[in-house]
């Protein structure tokens, strides 16, 4: 059963000559508790397809769903209601409200719908970022990587369908980056949580069950189980 | 550099706008109140040259008594009028009755404009073009029945020629016919806001009660013989009488007008510059926002090379455009704003309508004004600019740590105890002029508590605001919107302030009002527990109540006593002052208006109202504190006098001391009682009725009101009902019981106070235009953490409600900013005054008035913000997470 996925979707920007194809009819799935992560040039999409699941960005044909709904059916006050309730997101920077300390920001989408955070399950993520000495600074008192592990643990703590990562080690030095991409990969094997990750970095890229290769807004390749020399490999072969 | 500023400000037209708004509604008032004021002041002169073009000189009494309300000239003998048409250059002398004794009654049974309305005059016909006052329609009044009205008066109540029409002397209402109508100008189409009615000669003398006298004698002259020839002729013919050209006594009338019309002017402008000071806290603080927006792009500037004078340059001509435009715009709306208002004008008078014609000077401070205040508002955020250094280029926005720094502290401290020093040397008084070291105290506390101390209660203060919403207590919206109204301390400061000034002035008002009238009941009701009922004609009229009254109503069943009150104007000399009284006799003569025509033998003194009384039923009925001396023995000849003002000038019951009136001159008058309690602060004499009436000038020998007290076991509606059917011919008089009593005594304060909020209202309106220009500016500033709120779930209706609360946050700090100053200032005011008049006010804090005032901030506060909360809340939210 998959978690989130796209079928046929198509995605233009702008009319006529000038007109460019985003996504050009896409069909992909994302299983459950899997960590799928989206590789492409600059400009094949990654975004682009990574948004219109997110239900941030509307397909102009095709269809998204996430979980057992439709996007397509969804008012703006409903899509809203998913981004908070089902879908999990981290950007690559200005994840966090500046002026709410890191424990407010983990469980912002929880109080926007009025719920009580499950005190256990957001402990249990905070200890795994290592954040419990940090939870009352706000993000200007956090370093980058501490900033990005906040924003997974928001985006996790509500314990959403999928998590959306869009290339979140991308300002990240590679020490940072790799213990982010560790507790990525332990969320979906231990908590059973779903992330799909846009990454340009082979290397981050190999920390994935499996690696959707995009080019020109379609999927031209596939890799279960990757290493970050497959992955490298795969790109050289794709890039040519 | 310069088509930076000008880039700049193309490409944020809006905010031009928004910036200007402030400025433009402060100066289209100021510069609406000075040609409104110019209009008046060309057009009454103008009115007032025509009503008395036929005069060619005026032989009056020298005598002039001034009262708190203005002057009252001492009538001439008839016999003025004959000496005057004897002599060489005269054509013709006419003895001219102008008084304001009568009331004309509507066709709805009640007195023309309330009583309030323009004064009617009662005039004396003479068949000469010489009168004030051309025939417009019909003919002048031969028949003691006839009068010839105002035309405007007659158009407004619909009355036409023929038709008969009551008017309420203080003997009763009579039925008069309207024979004439007349206007002002050589078309008769003009109207001087007085209303005149013409009677003949005869009705007009017994009604303005003047026996055989006139209030002036007019002369017009023969062909040939100038104003001054006259003049010098007439002063001849009458040595004791006072002497002046036609031109001089129009002058005269004209000046005194346009005193007023200038004091009305100042007085308004006042609120024009409350508007201004709230602007400048505005246009600070765009800028400085605006600065801060521009940070990188300042920075980046510098670093390629722009010098610092440069940066300053380019923001101060950004601020002398908007100045500017703000400016002309501004005036262009006063004058607008002007004409409108004479047009509704002239239905009290005939003014020139149409394009306002604006002086120079009108113009040269209305720019003026604009472009310094804009410009120098705009200095320290330009100074600001010109610090940021180049590497700012690279670096995020830093957040503002102003709110923290320790010289904020000891300079808020320090222009607050400045300010304190200020208002109360200026309260003491021992500094002059008081008003200008209040004015500037006042200043001094408000920029120490909004602007310098403010930014360190802002985070407090948004705290404890959005606590009753749920902060920190797991409502989200809430949290940021009160983390968002603290995070720029300065900010949010500054925009509360511009309300802060406004409250302020709301504030003390408010308070004072509420302390005079509750001291003004406690009083009445202290002073009046032995009065039931009370029969007037109103604060206003000079008619006064029928003398019969009293007696009448002594005969209805279920009255116990009816006392009869009367006042009159009085001069106590200045031989039986003691000079270090403080009854003001010696004050510096910068206070003392020159008293026209007195002469120069007569005796000076302190010109004083003194209540007149009948000691006979007064004292039983209404407490006047301590008595000393004995009621028994006022007589013709008696003076009361409250029992300070006596210990001051070293009076002793039986003493003698010498009183001037108008009428009579100087009387011998004894001490026969002092009191301690009366009802009003300047109640310091009374005379015995029976002193009044023989020393009252005509028209004057009135009784203003019956002071009655029921018996036990009266049935008040009943006699009620008696008394209104005794006073049924005079419609401007009524019965009123004690509670009704107060409320008409106190109505004034509520008019007065309602007058002043609505020229406040300017301020605060202009206070509310900066939340939402601030809010607005702030939303870009942070379209990106939006469009992240709205990215992990927030919904359009959080977010606007977010920013709503924001803006409820700074409108509810400002307001209680503002009224807790304004208390500590009504506080200062009410002591002062205490410590001058005790008994004057006693404190009282209107507290429901207070709240309803905070409501109204916070509502004010979701109003400012509905188009900044719309804007937010309907931005693209990937547009936004992609903003730089
Ligand atoms: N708002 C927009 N208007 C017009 N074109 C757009 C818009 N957003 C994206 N595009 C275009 O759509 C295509 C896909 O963009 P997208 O951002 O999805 O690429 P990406 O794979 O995420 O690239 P990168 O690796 O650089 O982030 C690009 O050609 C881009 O120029
Ligand atoms: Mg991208």
């Amino acid at each position: 059963m998959a978690a989130a996925g796209a079928i046929g979707a198509r995605k233009t920007y702008g009319e006529g000559d000038t007109a460019v194809q985003a996504l050009d009819g896409i069909t992909v799935n994302f299983e459950r508790a899997r960590f799928t992560a989206i590789m492409g040039p600059s400009g094949s999409g990654k975004s682009t397809l990574m948004h219109c699941l997110a239900g941030l960005d509307q397909l102009s044909e095709g269809r998204v769903f996430v979980g057992d709904t439709f996007l397509d059916s969804l008012s703006d006050s409903q899509l809203t209601e998913l981004r908070r309730d089902q879908i999990g997101f981290v950007f690559q920077s200005y994840n966090l409200i500046p002026t709410l300390s890191a424990a407010e920001n983990i469980t912002l989408p929880m109080d926007l719908a009025g719920r009580k955070p499950d005190k256990e399950w957001v402990d249990r993520i905070v200890d795994t970022v290592h954040l419990s000495d940090r939870l009352s600074h706000r993000p200007s008192e956090l370093s980058g990587g501490q900033q990005q592990r906040v924003a997974i643990a928001r985006a996790l703590a509500s314990q959403p369908e999928i998590v959306f990562a869009d290339e979140p080690t991308g300002n990240l030095d590679s020490r940072s980056g790799s213990e982010i991409l560790q507790f990525m990969r332990g969320a979906v094997d231990n908590l059973g949580q779903t992330i799909v990750m846009v990454t340009h970095d082979p290397g981050a890229a190999a920390y994935a069950h499996r690696v959707v290769f995009l080019a020109d807004g379609k999927i031209v390749h596939e890799l279960s189980n990757p290493t970050a020399d497959v992955v490298l490999d795969t790109m050289k072969y794709l890039g040519d | 550099m310069i088509r930076v500023t000008i880039r700049s400000l193309l490409a944020h037209k809006w905010r031009l706008v928004t910036t200007s708004i402030a400025i433009v509604l402060a100066i289209a008032f100021l510069s609406g109140t000075q040609i409104l004021g110019g209009i008046l002041d060309d057009s009454i002169r103008g009115l007032i040259g025509n009503v008395y073009s036929g005069y060619d000189s005026v032989v009056r009494s020298p005598d002039v008594q001034e009262a708190a309300f203005g002057e009252f000239r001492a009538p001439i003998s008839a016999e003025a009028v004959v000496d005057s048409s004897g002599v060489e250059g005269a054509r013709l002398a006419y003895g001219v009755v102008e008084s304001a004794n009568i009331q004309l009654i509507g066709k709805d049974g009640k007195v023309t404009g309330g009583g309030i309305g323009p004064p009617t005059l009662v005039m004396n016909w003479i068949d000469d073009p010489m009168r004030p006052g051309t025939l417009a329609d019909g003919r002048g009044p031969t028949a003691n029945d006839e009068i010839a009205i105002d035309f405007k008066g007659a158009e407004e109540q619909g009355w036409e020629l023929g038709e008969s029409i009551e008017i309420a002397t203080q003997e009763g209402a009579e039925q008069y016919t309207i024979v004439g109508f007349v206007g002002l100008g050589d078309e008769a189409n003009k109207t001087a806001g007085a209303q005149p009615v013409f009677f003949t000669d005869e009705v007009a003398r017994s009604t303005a009660k003047l026996g055989d006298q006139y209030n002036y004698v007019a002369v017009s002259a023969k062909d040939g013989v100038s104003q001054d020839e006259l003049a010098s002729q007439l002063a001849e013919a009458n040595p004791d009488l006072q002497v002046l050209t036609g031109e001089a006594f129009t002058e005269e009338n004209q000046d005194a007008v346009a005193q007023f019309v200038g004091i009305l002017t100042s007085v308004v402008s006042i609120f024009g510059f409350i508007a201004l000071v709230v602007s400048t806290f505005i246009i600070y603080n765009t800028f400085s926002i605006i600065v801060a927006q521009r940070t990188r792009e300042t920075a980046l500037l510098r670093a390629i090379g722009a010098r610092r004078r440069q940066v300053i340059l380019s923001t101060l001509v950004e601020a002398l455009i908007v100045g500017l435009v703000a400016s002309v715009v501004g005036l262009v709306l006063g004058a607008l704003l002007a004409s409108a208002l004479v047009t509704l004008l002239s239905s009290f008078f005939s003014l020139e309508t149409g394009i306002p014609s604006i002086g120079a000077s009108v113009i040269v401070n209305s720019l003026l004004v604009g472009l310094v205040v804009t410009t120098l508002s705009a200095i320290i955020p330009a100074i600001r600019s010109s610090r940021i250094p180049p590497i700012a280029a690279l670096s995020e926005v830093s957040l503002d740590k102003s709110g923290m720094s320790w010289s904020r502290r000891v300079w808020g401290l320090v222009f607050l105890f400045a300010g304190i020093a200020l208002t109360a040397l200026g309260l003491t008084s021992t500094l002059k002029p008081e008003l200008y070291y209040v004015g500037a105290g006042l200043l001094a506390i408000l920029i120490s508590v909004a602007v310098v101390l403010g930014p360190l209660l802002a985070r407090p203060a948004a705290m404890t605001i959005a606590w009753p919403f749920g902060n920190r207590r797991g409502n989200v919206t809430a949290v940021l919107a009160s983390e968002n109204a603290a995070r720029n301390p300065r900010r949010t400061a500054a925009t509360a302030a511009a309300l802060t000034v406004g409250v302020t002035l709301v504030s003390v008002i408010a308070v004072l009002a509420t302390s005079v009238k509750s001291s003004v009941d406690d009083e009445i009701q202290g002073a009046f527990g032995g009065v039931d009922l009370i029969v007037s004609a109103g604060n206003f009229s000079f008619l006064g109540i029928p003398s019969e009254v009293s007696d009448s109503a002594d005969e209805i069943d279920g009255v116990d006593i009816v006392s009869p009150v009367g006042f009159t104007f009085m001069r106590i000399l200045d031989e039986s002052l003691e000079s270090e009284s403080d009854t003001g006799a010696e004050e510096p003569a910068e206070d003392d208006v020159p008293v026209i025509g007195i002469p120069d033998d007569a005796p000076s003194g302190e010109d004083v109202v003194s209540n007149a009384i009948d000691p006979d039923t007064y004292f039983r009925i209404v407490d006047m504190g301590d008595l000393q001396g004995d009621p028994e023995t006022l007589g013709s000849e008696s003076l009361i006098a409250r029992q300070s003002v006596a210990e001051d000038n070293g009076w002793d019951i039986g003493d003698t001391i010498p009183v001037y009136f108008a009428a009579t001159g100087t009387q011998n008058l004894t001490l026969g009682l002092t009191y301690t309690d009366a009802l009003g602060p300047g109640d310091d004499f009374y005379l015995p009725l029976e002193t009044m009436r023989p020393n009252s000038l005509p028209g004057f020998d009135i009784d203003f009101a019956d002071y009655i007290k029921l018996d036990n076991d009266a049935d008040r509606d009943a006699v009620v009902a008696e008394l209104d059917a005794l006073v049924a011919d005079r419609p401007d008089v009524t019965v009123q019981d004690r509670e009704e009593f107060i409320e008409s005594q106190t109505e004034f304060i509520d008019v007065f106070v309602n007058i002043v909020y609505a020229l406040l209202a300017l301020a605060v309106i202009i206070a509310l235009i900066g939340i939402a220009n601030t809010l607005s500016l702030s939303v870009m500033e942070r379209t990106k953490e939006f469009g992240l709120l709205r990215a992990v779930g927030m919904s359009r209706g959080q977010l606007r409600r977010t920013i709503r609360l924001e803006a409820v946050i700074v409108a509810v700090f400002g307001t209680v900013l503002g009224i807790v100053i304004g208390i500590a200032f009504a506080a200062a005011l009410s002591s002062a005054l205490a410590a001058g008049e005790p008994g004057l006010v006693t404190f009282k804090l209107p507290w429901t008035q207070l709240a309803v005032i905070v409501v109204l901030a916070a509502f004010a506060g979701v109003v400012a913000a509905i188009i900044p909360a719309r804007r937010a809340a309907n931005m693209d939210v990937l547009a936004a997470i992609a903003t730089d």
